[in-house]
C-alpha cells in the first residue's frame, strides 16, 4: 500500500482530514450522515448491538437518526459482512446505492465473493478501517463489558490482545484494502483521522463534502501502520511455524482435527463457501453402509462418522485459494480446533503457487478461471520429447 | 500408523483417464497385448478437467494407493482447453497435499495421447513401480478416518 501511495493518489484522489474532536467512530458517524444527506448513496449497511447486548448484527438504513446507534468498529465479527454483502447483491446489482463500513477482512472477502459472481459490487461503496482485530465470540458473550474495553483499547494501540481472534494476530492486511473510502486512524494523535478514497467512485463522493485536505497527516498514520505490520507480521510467522509443526502429515492432521465433531460450523461460517449444498453434506459424499463396514473389517476398525479429515482436505482444496483468513471459521468451532491458523497457513501457500493474493480488486480473475499455455511444468510427469512448445498466451 | 509393508504388496491404482486420448491408449495397449497390472481400475471421464478435487480425495481417502488422472496432451485438447484448467486444479490439490505432508506423490497427472499406447504402459507400470516403492496407503490400515 505504501510503496503504492503515489498511484493510489493518481487514481484515487488526494487524501482528506478529520480534525480531532469526535473521535473515529464520531467522526465516521457524521461522515457517513453527510454522506446520505447529500444524496451521494441511499443507504447505508452498519454493525448495530442486539438487542441482548452481546453481540452485534448488521442492519441496511437510510434514516439518518438512526445513525447515532450504530456501532461503527465492533468488538466482535459475528456473520462477516461479505456475507452480507452477498445477500443483498448475490442475484444482480443492488436498487440501492449502499455504503457498507467493514473490516478490511470482510471487504476482501466481498472481493472474492464477486469474482465468484457471489456479489455484484457495482452500486455498493465499501468502506474500510484501520482494525485492531476482533474479540473472540466466546469471550464476547460471556462479559461483553469487558470486552468492550478490551477492544477499545485495542483500537488505541493499533493491536490485537489477549482475547483477540488468533486470525487477527496475524492479519497483515489490516488497514486500507481495495475499497472505495479507507478511515485510517492508527497513530495519528489525539483522536483525528484520515479520509482515503482508494477509488474513483469514493473519490467523487468526497469530493461533494468539503473536507479538510490531509496529506499531512499521512507520514504518521503510514509510518504507524508499517511497524504494526511488522510485529503482526512477526505473530503470523511465529504461529505458522507452529502450526507447520502441528499439522505436518497423517498423524498431524489426525492430532489437529480429531476432536472435530463434524458440525460444519467452519464451513457454514466461512463467507467464501457459498455453494448451497455442499459436497460434504450432500448424499453422494456419504459412505454407504456397507462400504464402512467393509472397511472396518479390512482396517480392523473404523471412525465413525467417518471422512472428517477428507472433509477439511477437500475444503482446503476447495476455498483456499479465496481464503480471507478472517478467522470466521476458528470462531465458529464449538471444540476449538484452530481452523483458521491451519487454514490461513495453507492458503497462504496455495495463493502462493499460483502468484495470486486473495482479496484484491474484483478486476482479477481468480487462478483456477485461467491457465497459461506453458505452466506449471513440475506438475505432469514429464516423459519423451512430446511437450509441446506452444506459445504463452493471456 | 503404517501397516507393516508387505513384500508381496501389490498397489491398488486408481486411473482418471480423458475419453479422447488416454482412454484410446488403453484401448491400444490393450489390442496391441501390452501388459498392464491388473490392479489398476480405470475409470472413464469425457475430459481431465471434469476430475473435482472431491473424486480424488474420495479415491484417496478411501484408499487407493495411488492415483492417475491423464488426459491430452496440451495444445490437444478435444475441447480446446480443458486440459490447461485440469492441470491448475490438479496442481492446487497437490500443493494442499504437500503443505499438509499426506503422500502428495501418490497422485499423477500424466499427458497421453491416443497414439501413445506403448507410452500409456511405460507410464502405468512406472507409476505402478513407484507407488510400490512407497508402500500401501497409510490410511488404509488405520482405524482413525
Amino acid at each position: 500500500m505504501i510503496s503504492g501511495e503515489e498511484e493510489r493518489m493518481d487514481a484515487a484522489g488526494i487524501p482528506y482530514m478529520i480534525r480531532p474532536g469526535k473521535g473515529p467512530e464520531g467522526s465516521v458517524l457524521d461522515l457517513l450522515g453527510q454522506l446520505i444527506g447529500s444524496g451521494g448513496a441511499d443507504a447505508l449497511l452498519l454493525p448495530f448491538r442486539v438487542p441482548s447486548g452481546d453481540s452485534f448484527a448488521w442492519i441496511m438504513f437510510s434514516d439518518v437518526s438512526l445513525l447515532k446507534d450504530a456501532v461503527p468498529f465492533p468488538a466482535t465479527m459475528p456473520v462477516q459482512g461479505g456475507r452480507a454483502l452477498r445477500s443483498l447483491t448475490r442475484k444482480e446489482k443492488g436498487k440501492l446505492r449502499i455504503i457498507a463500513l467493514m473490516r478490511p477482512c470482510e471487504i476482501r472477502a466481498g472481493m472474492e465473493l464477486s469474482k465468484l459472481g457471489q456479489v455484484n459490487t457495482e452500486n455498493l461503496i465499501l468502506a474500510s478501517y484501520d482494525c485492531p482485530g476482533a474479540v473472540k465470540l466466546e469471550d464476547y458473550v460471556a462479559d461483553p463489558v469487558s470486552c468492550d474495553s478490551a477492544h477499545s483499547e485495542m483500537r488505541s494501540r493499533g493491536e490485537p490482545s489477549g482475547n483477540a481472534r488468533s486470525a487477527c494476530s496475524t492479519c497483515v492486511d489490516f488497514s486500507m484494502v481495495d475499497a472505495d473510502i479507507h478511515f485510517g486512524y492508527f497513530g495519528i494523535k489525539d483522536g483525528g483521522m484520515l479520509v482515503l478514497p482508494g477509488s474513483p467512485a469514493g473519490r467523487a463522493l468526497l469530493e461533494g463534502l468539503n473536507l479538510e485536505e490531509g496529506r499531512g497527516l499521512l507520514p504518521q498514520w503510514e509510518a504507524e501502520i508499517s511497524r504494526l505490520a511488522e510485529r503482526r507480521a512477526a505473530t503470523r510467522e511465529e504461529t505458522f511455524r507452529e502450526t507447520a509443526e502441528r499439522i505436518s502429515g497423517f498423524d498431524g492432521m489426525l492430532a489437529t482435527f480429531s476432536n472435530c465433531i463434524g458440525c460444519h460450523n467452519c464451513q457454514s461460517a466461512c463467507p467464501i463457501c457459498y455453494c448451497r449444498l455442499c459436497y460434504f453434506d450432500s448424499e453422494v459424499s456419504r459412505t454407504d453402509p456397507e462400504a464402512l463396514i467393509t472397511a472396518a473389517e479390512k482396517r480392523g476398525g473404523i471412525s465413525i462418522p467417518p471422512d472428517r479429515i477428507m472433509f477439511h482436505t477437500g475444503r482446503l482444496a476447495h476455498m483456499s485459494l479465496s481464503c480471507v483468513s478472517c478467522g470466521q471459521c476458528s470462531d465458529a468451532c464449538p471444540v476449538s480446533i484452530p481452523v483458521a491458523d491451519v487454514f490461513s497457513f495453507v492458503a497462504e501457500r496455495t495463493q502462493r503457487a499460483f502468484d495470486y493474493k486473495s482479496g484484491r480488486s474484483d478486476g482479477e480473475a481468480l487462478p483456477l478461471r485461467r491457465f497459461l499455455k506453458n505452466e506449471l511444468d513440475g506438475v505432469h510427469e514429464m516423459v519423451k520429447d512430446a511437450e509441446s512448445e506452444a506459445s504463452p498466451n493471456e | 500408523m503404517n501397516r507393516q509393508t508387505d513384500t508381496e504388496f501389490t498397489p491398488k491404482i486408481v486411473g482418471f483417464l480423458c475419453n479422447w486420448c488416454t482412454y484410446a491408449a488403453a484401448d491400444l495397449a490393450g489390442t496391441s497385448r501390452l501388459k498392464i497390472p491388473s490392479t489398476f481400475s480405470v475409470i472413464r471421464v469425457m475430459c481431465s478437467s471434469r476430475i473435482d478435487h472431491n473424486l480424488l480425495l474420495t479415491t484417496f481417502f478411501k484408499g487407493a494407493d495411488g492415483i492417475l488422472v491423464a488426459g491430452c496432451h496440451p495444445g490437444d485438447c478435444h475441447y480446446g482447453e480443458g486440459n490447461y484448467y485440469a492441470r491448475r486444479r490438479f496442481a492446487l490439490l497437490k500443493k494442499v497435499m504437500e503443505v499438509l505432508d499426506i503422500d502428495a506423490e501418490r497422485l499423477q497427472l500424466s499427458w497421453i495421447s491416443a497414439a501413445e499406447g506403448h507410452r500409456y504402459a511405460e507410464v502405468v507400470g512406472k507409476f505402478t513401480e513407484k507407488i510400490r516403492e512407497l508402500g500401501p496407503n497409510p490410511i488404509k490400515g488405520s482405524t482413525r478416518f
